[in-house]
């Protein structure tokens, strides 16, 4: 079930991605295409109406991006200052990343009801956006519906620091650097941006 | 009074170490509940509006177009180039590492994305060669930041955003400081070559060249696709980085092979990934900005500034301490998305150019990635190289020194970032 | 004690006219309650952009807006995009019978149901075609790339004249304009030059095509629960802003034509009559279709007011 959950969370991201940029790189050929005095291509083409791809593009990576930030919690990549928190002994060091974790879950789950509430009014409204003309609440629903899944993944990364003491992006398998250089990923690594769990890492 | 209160709890929370984004929601929260009478539901609107603005777009495209490319084999075919071109001068592979992290530079917009493309190849190399980790490591780390000056640029993408500055002005202003950066650390590695008596290399005949030339040509284009479609108007800044993406998918998987297909799911993840990050900032750093803004307080700031009598000399002084001090502790975006808001009502009440203030800032990250004890470039060489962070430090220095002259001459001296965009009526 | 604020928000510069008539709205309603009434105003997208300052508005996060009337389609009051339809009103004396007359206030009243009191009807102007060709006959419009903002019957007219539109942000239009990722777009004529298009722009063609205006709004709560006698002093003075927002608008649009003829950078020109008429001709298809969007007895109700009859044409 939560492995499901984690594979819809990872197809619909990428899907997004790959969406979008798609869809932009189609209105461009169409726009510089159709400038072109070609007679029969040039009347095909201005049949075709692609003005509501900007706004597609938008609302997908919106969406891409509420989700993705949920994502981002479970690979542990949000950044923080971690400078001071770095220098403290494992044990002190394990509240305070206790206390992010729970503040960041404590806003994301204010701004789900906050969204879920916003959504609710403007579900009685008449409202549309300027080009597909999609019900605005449909489009709103980005932000209870991310926001609710990062503030359960919070939770999630939470308990399992509470069980075994680690995070998520403590892996340090990847940055083995040379013989596959281009695995290390930036944001992911000892870069006191990020909470150290164990002895290891940048502030020596 | 309010400003106090809203910069105490942001930076406290900052400090407990959890994410800059989740402690700038916060403290809007906070200070929305107890301090005003705004609604509160204006926070979901304006999480959901924050990036709703085609522009910001920029930034997942040029960072989906940077990873393809990072793994699509342009970065050794363009180490090659830069060898057959300037590897027998003094310095050799470095200054070949110059010059590629330059070339590299002008097709991806990140600085990190730029270290690990270079670096890993061209760091074994060095030492197989005979380097000292050291010269290498340092070279990398530094011209690697050339990748958010020279255009495309992502924190010059974010700096328009929080400043409605253009992005296409910006990115032409950023090349000429750019090269010129690039000329200065290139001098610094001869230099520091000369000195030690670092192996050259043979030089490389003109066919040699040529081959080298040939083989990268098709990352080469994509400099051309990027700029010259901006600044012949086949499309916008925003549509030119989606072309980034498409073209750089091509060339990484059909034509240089580098890139199977059955790895783009994990890419478009990764780039994904990366831009929620990226972009869960923005919005919330917008939000952040909208409670300065609902309280006056860069008004405020703008108008004490100038009440003080301070001149532009003396802000632009100010702002460069302010900067470097940020990069201390924190990321490139976060700094420019917080503070850019806060400090440009001033810098444009006392005259600087909007263009000229974006490029300083720019340089300033880019100094701030290469020291301890944050630094992105830093932790990402220390990756590759395997050195610790002090190590690092140590050998950074000579050119991070290169950079802060190099910041001086950015800082004072306009013309150099707004020749160019005066030179084709950008601004 | 304490005065009651009005947060009046605005997407635009302070020196346009609309920027102008904020402040002196302001400074009327201040005088004429005496201080019981601060209004502050925040120009520049300071506190909202575009696209969410209605929804901050009917949550209550700000008490005044002038958004432009293509706002309001999204909104659910698809009527207002009757002002985008081409060569719907001849002249300002036309626009004005319907604006300030019992047509314009029943538009108005539509607003109430979505929790928003609309006081008036704000001039930008009337909008000219700008491009680098010299566009005499709707078959000069093939092909160009026209930037438009956002709205279904906007895009229905670039379609008209066989123009491929294109949405873009105001702020990026300059540029696109310098590169040519646009080829041409439309513009009340102050607009056009304080925006500095004629160092982009070869022709600015004065087609009086579109008119291009702002509805101030209120939200409807906060307005009501205002003393009554505060309420009709604010109405006073929006009525006599409302005179000098028209006002200005027209005076900015003559002198900055003046500016763009001066400047040399731009050639400005005046379609023959017979030009026109072949711009209308092409155009009208645009009022057929988008009829029923709009509502055909508004259009039809319009129609009577000014005196326009498409049969005519
Ligand atoms: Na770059
Ligand atoms: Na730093």
């Amino acid at each position: 079930m939560l492995k499901m959950l984690d594979h819809l969370e990872e197809w619909l991201i990428g899907l997004l991605m790959a969406a979008a940029t798609l869809l932009i790189f189609v209105a461009v050929v169409h726009r510089y295409l159709s400038g072109i005095p070609w007679p029969a291509l040039q009347d095909a083409l201005l049949q075709i109406n692609l003005s509501w791809a900007q706004e597609l593009c938008i609302y997908m990576f919106v969406w891409m991006a509420k989700f993705g930030a949920a994502y981002g919690v479970r690979t542990g990549i949000h950044v923080g200052v971690d400078v001071l928190i770095n220098r403290l002994s494992p044990a002190r060091r394990k509240y305070f990343i206790l206390f992010g974790l729970l503040a960041g879950a404590l806003f994301t789950g204010t701004v789900a009801a906050l969204g879920a509430h916003f959504v609710w009014a403007i579900g009685h409204t008449e409202q549309t956006s300027a080009d597909l003309e999609l019900p605005m609440w449909m489009v709103y629903l980005a932000i209870p519906c991310g926001s609710s899944l990062m503030c359960f993944r919070f939770l999630q990364v939470a308990a399992s620091f509470l069980k075994t003491g680690n995070l998520p992006h403590h892996d340090h398998g990847h940055v083995e650097g040379i013989e596959d250089p281009v695995d290390i990923a930036p944001y992911n690594l000892d870069d006191n941006l990020h909470p150290h769990t164990n002895g290891k890492g940048g502030a020596k | 009074m309010n400003s106090l209160i809203i910069f105490v709890l942001l930076i406290a929370l900052m400090l407990t170490g959890m994410p800059i984004s989740i402690s700038l929601g916060l403290t809007v929260l906070t200070f929305l509940f107890t301090m005003t009478n705004v609604p509160i539901e204006s926070v979901a609107l304006k999480l959901f509006t924050g990036i709703e603005k085609f522009e910001i777009m920029a930034i997942p495209f040029f960072i989906l177009a940077g990873n393809f490319l990072t793994h699509g084999g342009v970065a050794r075919r363009m180490i090659r180039f830069a060898t057959a071109m300037v590897g027998h001068w003094h310095g050799g592979l470095g200054l070949a590492g110059v010059v590629a992290c330059a070339l590299f530079a002008a097709i991806s917009g990140s600085s990190p994305a730029t270290v690990i493309a270079i670096g890993s190849i061209l760091m074994p190399a060095m030492i197989n060669a005979g380097f000292p980790k050291r010269f290498g490591a340092g070279i990398i780390t530094t011209s690697g930041a050339l990748g958010i000056l020279i255009p495309p640029s992502i924190v010059m993408v974010m700096y328009a955003v929080a400043t409605n500055t253009s992005v296409g002005a910006l990115f032409l202003a950023g090349v000429m400081p750019g090269l010129v950066l690039a000329t200065m650390l290139g001098l610094t590695t001869w230099w520091r070559a000369r000195k030690n008596n670092y192996p050259r290399l043979p030089t490389a005949s003109w066919r040699e060249r040529f081959l080298a030339f040939k083989d990268s040509f098709w990352g080469l284009f994509l400099i051309v696709v990027v700029m010259g479609g901006i600044y012949t108007g086949i499309f916008t800044p925003t549509e030119a980085a989606a072309m980034a993406a498409v073209y750089a998918f091509i060339v990484a998987v059909f034509v240089y092979k580098d890139l199977s297909l059955k790895k783009v799911p994990k890419v478009l993840l990764d780039s994904a990934n990366m831009s929620a990050m990226l972009l869960y900032i923005i919005t919330n750093a917008v939000l952040f900005s909208f409670i300065m803004a609902n309280e006056n307080i860069p008004q405020h700031l703008a108008q004490w500034l100038l009440d003080m009598g301070f001149g532009s000399v003396i802000f632009l002084l100010a702002v460069n301490l302010l900067l470097l001090m940020a990069g201390n502790v924190m990321e490139p975006s976060s700094i420019v998305l917080i503070m850019a808001p806060i400090l440009f009502p001033v810098a444009s009440k006392l005259g600087i150019d909007p263009v000229h203030f974006g490029i300083m800032m720019t340089v300033n990250m880019e100094v701030g990635m290469c020291h301890p004890p944050v630094g992105l470039n830093l932790y990402v060489a220390s990756g590759i190289t395997k050195m610790g962070i002090t190590e690092l430090t140590v050998a950074v220095w000579p050119w991070l020194l290169t950079m802060l002259v190099f910041l001086v001459l950015v800082t004072y001296w306009p013309p150099l970032s707004l020749w160019l965009p005066h030179a084709f009526g950008m601004i | 004690d304490q005065p009651i604020i009005i947060k009046f928000s605005h997407v635009v510069a302070v020196d346009t006219p609309k920027g102008k008539a904020a402040v002196y709205f302001k400074r009327l309603a201040e005088e004429k309650t005496k201080g019981r009434v601060r209004v502050e105003v925040y120009p520049n997208s300071q506190l909202y952009k575009d696209k969410e300052e209605l929804e901050a508005l009917q949550l209550g996060s700000v008490q005044m807006l002038a958004p432009s009337l293509a706002k309001f389609g999204p909104l659910g009051a698809k009527e207002f995009e009757v002002f985008d339809l081409p060569y719907l009103f001849d002249d300002y004396a036309a626009l004005h019978r319907v604006t300030e007359g019992a047509i314009g206030q029943g538009l108005l009243k539509k607003l109430d149901s979505k929790g928003i009191v609309g006081l008036a009807f704000w001039d930008n102007g009337f909008k000219q075609m700008s491009a680098n060709k010299p566009l005499h006959m709707p078959a000069d419009f093939r092909g160009l790339k026209l930037r438009i903002q956002s709205s279904k019957v906007l895009d229905a007219q670039m379609r008209a004249l066989g123009a491929t539109p294109q949405v873009m942000a105001f702020s990026e239009v300059y540029q696109a304009l310098q590169t040519g990722v646009v080829d041409g777009t439309e513009n009340p004529a102050s607009n056009f030059y304080t925006q500095k298009m004629h160092e982009v722009q070869k022709y600015l063609i004065l087609s009086d095509h579109g008119y291009l205006g702002y509805a101030v709004i209120v939200n409807k709560q906060f307005w009501e629960e205002l003393p009554p006698d505060i309420r009709a002093q604010l109405q006073d003075a929006m009525k006599d802003a409302t005179r000098y927002a028209n006002a200005i608008a027209a005076v900015e649009n003559s002198t900055a034509l003046e500016a763009v003829r001066k400047s040399g950078k731009t050639q400005v020109i005046v379609l023959m009559p017979e030009e026109k008429k072949a711009w209308k001709k092409a155009l009208i298809k645009v009022h057929q279709d988008s009829g029923s969007r709009v509502g055909k007895d508004l259009l039809q109700s319009i129609y009577k007011e000014t005196g326009f009859n498409p049969a005519k044409l």
